[in-house]
């Protein structure tokens, strides 16, 4: 009779051992696995913010460079740029014929990234007012095209085809 | 009877259980156990147009340097800072409209800075705007930049 409350008591006491590892075991696996979780989540949002700046800086200047090279091919010259344009860009103008402003959203707040063209830059005539044009093609993101023609003696046209 | 006692000292035992869990995770938390944003590299971020170079935060001033790397002289002619924090940190801002040629760096400073959480010792994220205009263009348009600032703030 004692024998077998003895061997009771033994075999809860191993399931309560049992018990109390497993809980151990799920709690230092949440302890490293949440943390972990959580740095690189942070980390993984600031470096998205990095590469859409570089992607954006990179889409700039080579229209910017482009635009100047087939400017002085000369007068009917035109060419093709196969353009990946990022996430996160809402929209895309030229103001003044010299500035082509991205406006790029944040995690922190929206930033103008801004590049200045030596030559005058314009684009398809219906989406200019006044000195400023818009391209809302450039602003969705993906795969495009972008015909860079020099339409006058002084202007090139950037036209999303 | 006894298998409703049974369980009735059941549940009140779980419950006991999840009280004191609960009131350690609290605790834990009250004493920012949970506040793994500590353990992220102070870090300061802009676009690469004005890249940023260093930055201070000692108890009452913030301090960032700037290179501009538009390629264009600029006139800064706003700057402001703010975070998350209810209230908001409240700084003056270095007296704008100024001017900042390219390709030099310029150290930007908010002075006396209050609220919003920002105490000696403590991590902050602050985040930052300027706002200025290319003197080339004619039409002087504004532009913003934005950018974040995330460090601990010094004890002296």
């Amino acid at each position: 009779m004692e024998g077998s409350l003895q061997a009771k008591i033994m075999k809860r006491g191993k399931r309560s051992q049992a018990s109390l590892e497993y809980l151990l075991v799920v709690a230092l696996t949440f302890a490293i696995i949440v943390p972990t979780t959580y740095l690189f989540y942070s980390y993984s949002r600031e470096s998205s913010q990095e590469i859409t700046d570089a992607q954006v800086t990179r889409l700039g200047k080579s229209i910017v460079d482009t635009a100047e090279t087939v400017f002085y091919s000369g007068e009917g010259s035109k060419t093709t740029l196969d353009i990946s344009i990022p996430d996160k860009i809402g929209s895309v103008a030229i103001i003044d014929g010299r500035e082509i402003v991205f406006n790029v959203t944040t995690n922190f707040g929206i930033s103008e990234i801004v590049f200045f063209s030596p030559v005058n830059m314009s684009a398809a005539g219906s989406s200019c007012n006044a000195n400023i044009c818009s391209i809302p093609e450039l602003a969705s993101s993906g795969l495009k095209k972008l015909k860079i023609e020099v339409i006058s003696k002084d202007t090139v046209k950037l036209e999303i085809i | 009877m006894k298998k409703s006692q049974a369980s009735l000292e059941f549940l009140s035992t779980y419950v006991w259980a999840f009280f004191v869990i609960s009131l350690t995770i609290g605790a834990l938390y009250y004493f920012g156990i949970f506040d793994f944003a500590k353990y992220l590299p102070q870090k300061c971020v802009f676009p690469s147009q004005f890249k940023c170079i260093d930055f201070s935060l000692s108890p009452t001033d913030v301090r960032v340097k700037l290179a501009n790397n538009l390629g264009e002289d600029v006139t800064v002619t706003g700057l402001q800072i703010v975070n998350d924090a209810v209230p908001p940190i409240s700084c003056a801002p270095a007296s704008t409209p100024f001017e900042w040629s390219h390709s030099t760096d310029k150290e930007i400073a908010f002075s006396s800075c209050t609220g919003g959480a920002y105490i000696a010792g403590e991590r902050v994220e602050l985040k930052i705007s300027m706002s200025y205009f290319a003197v080339n263009t004619p039409s002087k348009p504004v532009h913003l930049v934005s950018g974040k600032v995330n460090g601990r703030v010094t004890s002296s």
